[in-house]
């Protein structure tokens, strides 16, 4: 009976254990690709704010006479 | 599938540009309801003729005064005018991207989203208008270097320092042109003893107004009411009279710009001396204001190639470019 809740006991524990360094090791991999988001959501906001990318749309001014004036 | 649209609702402009097709729409932000019905009779330049001409149950009105929502249920209608008129239907509903000044409100804000959504847009995302009028005018904002742009509308003057792809500094006051229209409007008033019209004033300001003593300094002829008679009265203005008329607003607008420029980082502070400022907006357009500003800071002043239509084209190019772009909408970065 002894014998049987130390290793009921002894499994709980190493379950508690192994669930939490899963669970830091998924945290610690999140964090990692949110670093890498953030870098990567500057790089294309500045590209998206280069003068090649404006090109299209700022260019894109049309001739006065479609205005009407 | 409506195209998603960049509105620049300015107090005294208003232009649309459409995603794919560039600027569809401008024309002043004015219209004209009749008080008794609550119809609106025009709007844009139609209205515009009509101010300060109708009878007393038409009102001609612009609903936005220093860049924010005076009159919620007009400025509603007149979005939803314009929607109408580039296209949006009850069936499709854009995105829409609205340029704002800086110097608004929570509530001011939200009265602006509020409008444009019940007016049938499906989203809709607010963008300062300096920094619409950086991407707008072609600044390298994208590079680790000052840019500063200042942008002087109907009922604002915003300046901005913009490195990296966002505002460094800024300095926003509610002067803007209407201000030196009604300045000249009371200076008349005031010292020949005549009352005229917005219209006119704003007339005046573009044939004679300048902000520095200038070679093409000459006066102009201006009819007006009498206030002693009542009776109509020709007037004779001088250029050198328009300019001592609109010192305050003028001032005012070279001072927050001088504010601007104290609150920039050293080490951007150089890069305008050698890059210099770039003026966009009408209020911008002023004879001599570039050079006054330029003679007050010590810094060079340059002229955006497309003063009026900066400001759309960068929250077009923010349209455009929506999911890139999304951080720079001004619910975004609280």
């Amino acid at each position: 009976m002894i014998a049987l809740s130390f290793i009921t006991g002894f499994f709980t524990v190493m379950a508690v254990i192994s669930g939490s360094a899963l669970l830091v090791l998924v945290y610690l991999d999140n964090r990692k690709v949110r670093i890498d988001d953030g870098i990567a959501q500057f790089r294309r906001h500045i590209d998206a704010l280069s003068p090649e990318a404006r090109r299209s749309s700022v260019h894109h001014n049309n001739s006065e006479d479609k205005w009407g004036r | 599938m409506a195209r998603d649209l960049a509105i620049d609702l300015g107090t005294a402009n208003t232009l649309v540009y459409m995603k794919g097709k560039g600027i569809v729409l401008n024309e002043p932000s004015v219209i004209a309801v009749n008080r008794q019905s609550g119809e609106v009779l025009a709007t844009g330049h139609d209205a515009w003729d009509m101010i300060g001409r109708t009878p007393s149950y038409i009102v001609a009105v612009r609903p936005l005064r220093g860049g924010a929502i005076t009159d919620f249920d007009i400025t509603e209608r007149m979005i939803r005018l314009l929607l109408q008129r580039v296209g949006v239907s009850r069936f499709t509903r854009p995105k829409v991207v609205i340029c704002v000044p800086s110097a608004i409100t929570e509530v001011e804000r939200r009265a602006v989203t509020d409008a444009t959504r019940r007016a049938g847009a499906s989203d809709a995302q607010l963008i300062e208008q300096p920094m619409a009028a950086a991407i707008g005018a072609n600044l390298p904002i994208d590079e680790p270097v000052g840019n500063m742009v200042i942008d002087i509308g109907g009922g604002t003057t915003e300046t901005a320092v913009i490195s990296l792809g966002g505002v460094v500094a800024l300095e926003a006051i509610r002067v803007g042109s209407f201000d030196i229209d009604a300045a000249i409007q009371s200076y008349v008033r005031r010292e020949h003893g005549v009352a005229i019209g917005e219209r006119t004033a704003e007339e005046i300001k573009i044939q004679i107004g300048s902000a520095e003593p200038g070679p093409e300094d000459r006066s102009a002829d201006i009819r007006g009411r009498d206030l002693v008679t009542g009776l109509p009265k020709t007037v004779r203005l001088t250029a050198e009279e328009v300019r001592f008329a609109i010192d305050e607003p003028v001032a005012a607008m070279v001072m927050s710009v001088k504010r601007c420029l104290a609150k920039a980082p050293p080490e951007l502070a150089q890069d305008f001396l050698s890059r210099g400022m770039y003026l966009v907006g009408g209020g911008g357009m002023l004879r001599g204001l570039a050079k006054r500003i330029e003679r007050e800071t010590e810094v060079p002043v340059k002229m955006s190639p497309q003063p009026l239509e900066a400001v759309v084209l960068g929250a077009g190019h923010c349209i455009e470019n929506y999911q890139a772009l999304r951080g720079m909408f001004m619910g975004a970065r609280r």
